[in-house]
């Protein structure tokens, strides 16, 4: 993100540059950050919203009970290395908070899980086929309810701010799955190799 | 939620019963586990204010950013430069900068997405799918270098191409749907 950050500072300003619009660029640049604080003010309404509804489903033990839930389907998906069970608790948590958004809880679970796989086989320089399954699980989404694009389009006024949720869950369904079997079929892969 | 394509004249649901039911969903569960819904709540909307709080100097910097490409016309330029690829598949080019964003950075996405909504209108084929998109990807190389960093291992093998793949199977499952 860094280098992109740059990239888009540098390239906007030689752009201006070039077009000899230089007032338009620090407009542009000053304005921004105002649009931003706008835009989070705006935004914080339904953020505060959706997290009290997650609040109440977490202290209900909402959370735990999907991890639970998850355990046995997970169990069968993941192919774990010796020791490397021992995770199982963590990848359950992790993925149940994904599934109801809860970002916050979600990394943590997460980021204990690859600690406990990676510690299982002594020290290693590349990632198990489990915790490599796990990352892509992770780096493709799982969350049922898109609440800050529920958010962002209420507050744009759209006339039904929640007719994404289908589409969106849809488009989640097949990347993850896509995620999972692409995952699958590059370990299968590289052991027949 | 609508199913049907363009205009979407196929309902299957009302989708703003969605979050009044999720509500009564959550009262539900709050009441059989005898729990201070009251304070769970407000201890939920803290955490969701504080999260805000969180992203809201990465808005600010990267909001800066593209308001800066978007007014020197690169943003445009760049939209051009990818048009026929993004016709190709069946996606607005208006998209390109989520498309682009989403896998670098949340907060850049979601300032993209606004950048959307402002341009074509927040019910716009464009903007509509730019929701989609975000909202059902995660940033993947960013996730990557968290969970690889804290397990202390620098080969990921194939999780990065195998979680873009998935990524622009999403992406084109998205522009199929919306």
């Amino acid at each position: 993100m860094n280098a992109v950050f740059c990239l888009m500072l540098l390239t906007g300003v030689l752009a201006a540059a070039l077009r000899g619009d230089a007032s338009g660029a620090q407009h542009a640049l000053l304005s921004g950050g105002g649009e931003a604080v706008t835009f989070c003010l705006e935004m914080a309404g339904a953020y505060a919203f959706f997290g009290g509804l997650l609040g109440v489903l977490r202290e209900s033990g909402v959370t735990a009970a999907l991890a639970a839930a998850l355990r046995r389907p997970l169990m069968r998906l993941f192919p774990f290395a010796p020791g490397e069970e021992r995770a199982m608790g963590d990848i359950c948590m992790n993925l149940a908070a994904d599934i109801l958004g809860m970002g916050g809880a979600a990394t943590p679970a997460g980021l204990r899980a690859m600690r406990t796989m990676a510690g299982a086989g002594g020290a290693r320089a590349r990632a198990s086929d489990a915790m490599t399954l796990f990352l892509v699980l992770n780096m493709c989404s799982v969350q049922l309810l898109p609440t800050t694009m529920i958010a962002i389009r209420a507050q744009a006024g759209a006339a039904q701010p929640a007719d994404i949720v289908l589409p969106t869950l849809l488009a989640t369904g097949v990347q993850t799955l896509t995620g999972i079997a692409l995952c699958k079929w590059a370990a299968r892969g590289e052991e027949s190799a | 939620m609508q199913v049907g394509r363009k205009g979407g004249r196929k309902r299957v649901i009302d989708s703003s019963y969605l979050v009044p039911a999720l509500v009564v969903f959550t009262i539900a569960c709050g009441v059989r586990a005898r729990i201070d819904v009251y304070g769970a709540f407000v201890r939920g909307v803290r955490e969701g204010l504080l999260a805000l709080l969180e992203m809201a100097p990465y808005l600010c910097t990267i909001l800066s950013a593209t308001a800066l490409l978007r007014e020197t016309g690169v943003l445009r330029a760049l939209e051009g430069l990818l048009a026929p690829a993004f016709a190709l598949l069946g996606l607005p080019q208006e998209a390109a900068s989520v498309v682009l964003l989403r896998p670098l950075s949340g907060s850049a996405a979601l300032a993209a997405v606004r950048d959307v909504i402002a341009q074509c209108g927040v019910d716009s084929r464009a903007a509509r799918l730019c929701c989609v998109i975000s909202g059902a990807s995660e940033t993947v190389f960013f996730t990557g270098a968290l969970y690889l960093g804290a397990a202390g291992v620098r080969g990921a093998r194939h999780a990065v191409p195998a979680a873009m793949l998935a990524y622009a199977a999403g992406v084109l499952a998205a522009a199929r749907l919306v």
